[in-house]
């Protein structure tokens, strides 16, 4: 199956051709996926920007009062920015990473528009889909279930639903795993102020 | 003589434990061995038809698949019979002396009965029949067969169209061990034995076998998943796995939240190399088996300016990544979310 895309990427047919560059991308993300997010230069990429990011996250907060909804606030602050930097160090090529960046822009326009009607629109959207939904089969219904996970990716198709989720864990795992040296290393080198403040 | 033969050969296949294409090619040899005998007793393709028939009634089914081309051969001895397979010939000797060192004890006794003046033809006839039986073993009616069957005798195309309907009726077995030949000029994907050939049941097969191969990386990449088996289960697994990672980047989020007026505090103490040396030491110690992590350069200028505040950091990075180290893995066994890799 893979042998015309490797001969002729620019062939002059139409019907291949889109298959052809679609093959190329999946095969990229399956091959590639598993050791892109694991190289050195990642890792250093990413944890440079998280650091970077985290502090102008302080700054902006610094001045509010130490409480636990600023904490859980400031947490989903986090969270977002962490996801934020994992999709720029992506690159732009997955359909996850696109999303998680254009998803930040456009909860920034909600916020500023009406968000009480948006929140409406959801609930009416979510009751209509509730009624008319029959008993799918099993593998279907979970196949929705992990477009629902994965950022962006509710109506692609089957194979690059797979294709995402499989670059999309492993992004998570590096993201995890650099939010947590983050953590130990902060734990590390400052254990007075942390232990004994609270 | 030739009863012998059988009954001896139907024993051997019955008892012995062998794998489908070492029987295929032991067969091969059988038939190669019972062919010269016929051709030399210089008996019609009739009887020899009769002899194969009862032959394929005696033993199991992949016998009569690989019959067919010995039919073909049968009496079209003419100088055709090598065009166009020179190149196989090296493989398939391999092949034939490989199989031929096992199960000797049969043969020996049909070998006693062959002159060894017919040697070189016995070996043309196997170089010929071995890559045709294989790619037949392989396919269902397609156009390729019918043009070797040409080629080889006109004659005998009646006798191949009837054999090729026998073994299609025939079982499965074949199938299933050989794989799909691919053509290089365009997406041709063969298809195996007994299963439809039109464009639909082609492109399905194509698209179930992309998802499959899409769902092997996923397998390997999610922590047991090998264990389930159903695309199901493997969903589930998968489905668990995001939901996990997902919730642990909230919880790390959280500690981070908390973590962060120290961040201002721990400058001083912390730089950026410091930091990407730990992260490398906790990949290493955490993954030692699938990442394949070098050492951190220690003069590699970050992009940062935390890095220009403290340049003499660099040489007390040793001592702390030795202590993070065994930090990092006590740390890691008491961590209260328990996540293994």
């Amino acid at each position: 199956i893979e042998n015309t895309s490797e001969s002729s990427p620019e062939s002059r047919r139409k019907k291949p051709r889109i298959s052809e560059m679609a093959e190329i991308e999946s095969r990229r993300i399956n091959e590639e996926s598993l050791k892109r997010w694991k190289t050195n230069r990642v890792q250093q990429i990413y944890a440079s920007k998280l650091v970077e990011a985290l502090r102008r996250v302080r700054q902006r907060s610094s001045t509010s009062t130490e409480t636990d909804k600023v904490v859980s606030g400031a947490a989903r602050e986090i969270r977002e920015t962490a996801d934020r930097v994992l999709a720029a160090s992506a690159r732009g090529t997955t359909r996850w990473s696109r999303a998680i960046l254009a998803s930040r822009v456009r909860a920034k326009l909600k916020k500023h528009r009406k968000a009480k009607k948006s929140t409406g629109n959801c609930k009416s959207r979510k009751g209509v889909t509730e009624t008319n939904r029959i008993k799918l089969p099993a593998v279907e219904r979970k196949l929705k279930i992990l477009g629902r996970l994965v950022p962006g990716c509710r109506k692609v198709s089957v194979p690059n639903l797979l294709d995402e989720a499989t670059d999309y864990i492993a992004a998570l795992e590096m993201q995890v795993r650099a939010m947590e040296a983050l953590a130990e290393l902060l734990t590390a080198a400052a254990p007075r102020t942390t232990l004994t403040g609270t | 003589m030739l009863e012998g033969l059988v009954s001896q050969e139907s024993l051997s296949l019955n008892s012995m434990d062998m794998s489908v294409l070492e029987r295929l090619k032991w067969v091969q040899q059988q038939q190669q061995q019972l062919q010269q005998v016929v051709y030399q007793s210089s008996n019609n393709s009739h009887e020899l038809l009769q002899i194969l028939q009862f032959h394929g009634s005696n033993n199991d089914d992949l016998l009569q698949s690989s019959f067919s081309p010995f039919q073909m051969l049968g009496s079209g001895f003419g100088p055709n019979y090598n065009i166009g397979f020179g190149p196989p010939h090296e493989a398939m000797d391999e092949c034939i002396s490989r199989t031929s060192s096992c199960h000797m004890e049969p043969v020996d006794t049909i070998e006693v009965l062959l002159k060894t003046g017919e040697e070189n033809r016995a070996i043309a006839l196997k170089n010929k029949r071995n890559p045709e039986v294989k790619t037949r073993g392989e396919e269902k009616t397609e156009k390729k067969i019918k043009v070797e069957a040409e080629t080889e005798s006109s004659m005998k195309g009646k006798s191949n169209m009837r054999n090729t309907e026998a073994s299609s009726d025939t079982s499965k077995e074949t199938s299933k061990k050989a794989s799909e030949i691919q053509k290089l000029d365009y997406i041709h994907v063969r298809a195996r034995r007994g299963q439809a050939t039109d464009r639909h049941s082609l492109a399905e097969r194509a698209r179930r076998e992309k998802i499959s191969k899409k769902m092997k990386y996923l397998q390997d990449i999610v922590p047991g998943c090998n264990k389930v088996t159903g695309k199901a289960g493997m969903l589930d697994e998968i489905i668990n796995y995001v939901q996990c990672l997902q919730r642990q980047v909230e919880f790390l989020s959280m500690k981070l939240a908390v973590l962060n007026p120290e961040l201002e505090l721990a400058v001083e103490d912390v730089s950026v190399k410091q930091f990407q040396a730990y992260f490398t030491n906790v990949v290493a110690s955490k993954q030692s088996i699938m990442v394949d992590v070098p050492l951190f350069p220690l003069d590699q200028q970050g992009s940062l300016d935390l890095s220009a505040i403290n340049p003499n950091q660099t040489t007390s990075i040793e001592a702390p990544s030795a202590s993070w180290e065994t930090q990092s893995q006590s740390l890691y066994n008491t961590s209260s979310l328990g996540f293994q890799y």
